[in-house]
């Protein structure tokens, strides 16, 4: 996980959010993770593919996804319904996508994915070889993390995949 | 959502699972899910960006995942470790890689992000605006789910679901029986 990642995604969140909600977020301190990890309740997925490659979570409790999709559409949600869930993936998608225009401003242009959510606590995420760089936020609401599973993309402007898809041949089949 | 998703992603599936492990594969009916996935034992999740963009995410139980991982690895794994899950995120990536080609063939060009695996039955997945096709693959290491939310990246496209199926009735592969 290159660092130089990292602040795209802190000053994207803390724009975002702290023009929606008019108070400052705070961010806490950061560590590396290896392996897999424990999901909170709502978890939004977004991939990045380009000159930056990985994927990158936010993940909070059910309570603070409610809260935040209620401040961020001016409605009062009781549950996390669809309406609230697409609400908690347009942040996602938001501050991703204001982190990629940095990066790319710093001469690193990805493409961002749609969102996706996974919701339920204790499932386990791995990003494979990928370390996590975790980047845990607080607002006014609640906490909200950011895991960053990002590297330099080792192949740019690649519409294809380039390796030929290998066909394995095994000893005994 | 079109046809023409569909079977790049079938035959991918049906052609790395006969390379890497002589899988007999038998399609089962095909749906499609609006409303979110109900997550299996492993999922692997790879989201697709370009002229056709959107996830895609094969589910299995962990009896399939290790039979299929340990046959492709020539060892018997145990339990879904991260040798595991590695060898289950690289079977995805491959299928999916597979698919981009067929894509780009076709004039589309798309790339594939790297896999997250998810574990854990019964947890949910939102894939918000993409509804699903659902496609059910018999092996005979155990049923492998191919689920498909893909969009064209061209304004003014759209497909209405019963356009879609009748579509799929025609040229999609039966393999099996």
């Amino acid at each position: 996980m290159n660092v130089k990642f990292l602040n795209p995604f802190v000053s994207a969140a803390h724009e975002i959010l702290s023009h929606e909600m008019r108070e400052s977020i705070q961010r806490g301190d950061l560590h590396l993770e290896n392996g897999s990890y424990q999901t909170d309740d709502v978890t939004v997925i977004i991939s990045l593919v380009g000159a930056v490659d990985g994927t990158v979570f936010y993940s909070m409790s059910k309570e603070v996804a409610v809260g935040l999709a209620s401040v961020l559409m001016g409605e009062k949600f009781a549950s996390l319904d669809r309406l609230a869930q697409s609400g908690i993936a347009e942040l996602g998608n938001v501050i991703t996508g204001q982190a990629s225009m940095k990066l790319a401003a710093a001469g690193f242009e990805s493409n961002i994915s749609t969102p996706s959510l996974i919701i339920g606590k204790g499932a386990t995420i791995s990003t494979l070889e990928f370390p996590r760089l975790i980047v845990p936020l607080t607002t006014s609401i609640g906490a909200l993390t950011i895991h960053l599973a990002l590297r330099e993309g080792i192949q740019q402007n690649l519409k294809t995949p380039q390796l030929e898809i290998p066909k394995v041949d095994l000893k005994d089949k | 959502m079109d046809a023409k998703f569909l079977n790049p992603f079938i035959q991918a599936a049906v052609e790395v699972l006969e390379a890497e492990v002589n899988a007999n594969i038998s399609r089962k009916e095909i749906s499609m899910q609006k409303s979110s996935l109900t997550s299996d034992d492993i999922t692997v999740l790879i989201n697709l960006v370009g002229d056709i963009y959107g996830i895609v995410m094969y589910g299995m139980q962990t009896k399939t995942c290790l039979n299929i991982i340990s046959k492709i690895l020539g060892q018997d794994l145990a339990e879904l470790d991260s040798l595991a899950q590695s060898g289950v995120a690289e079977l995805g990536n491959v299928i999916s890689g597979r698919a981009t080609i067929r894509f780009s063939e076709a004039g589309y060009k798309s790339n594939i992000s790297t896999p997250t695996v998810l574990k854990g039955k019964g947890v949910e997945v939102a894939t918000l605006g993409f509804p699903r096709i659902v496609v059910p693959l018999e092996t005979q290491f155990g049923l492998l789910t191919v689920h498909i939310g893909l969009k064209e990246n061209k304004s003014g496209e759209s497909g209405s679901a019963d356009e879609f199926i009748s579509l799929i009735n025609g040229p999609v592969p039966q393999k099996g029986s």
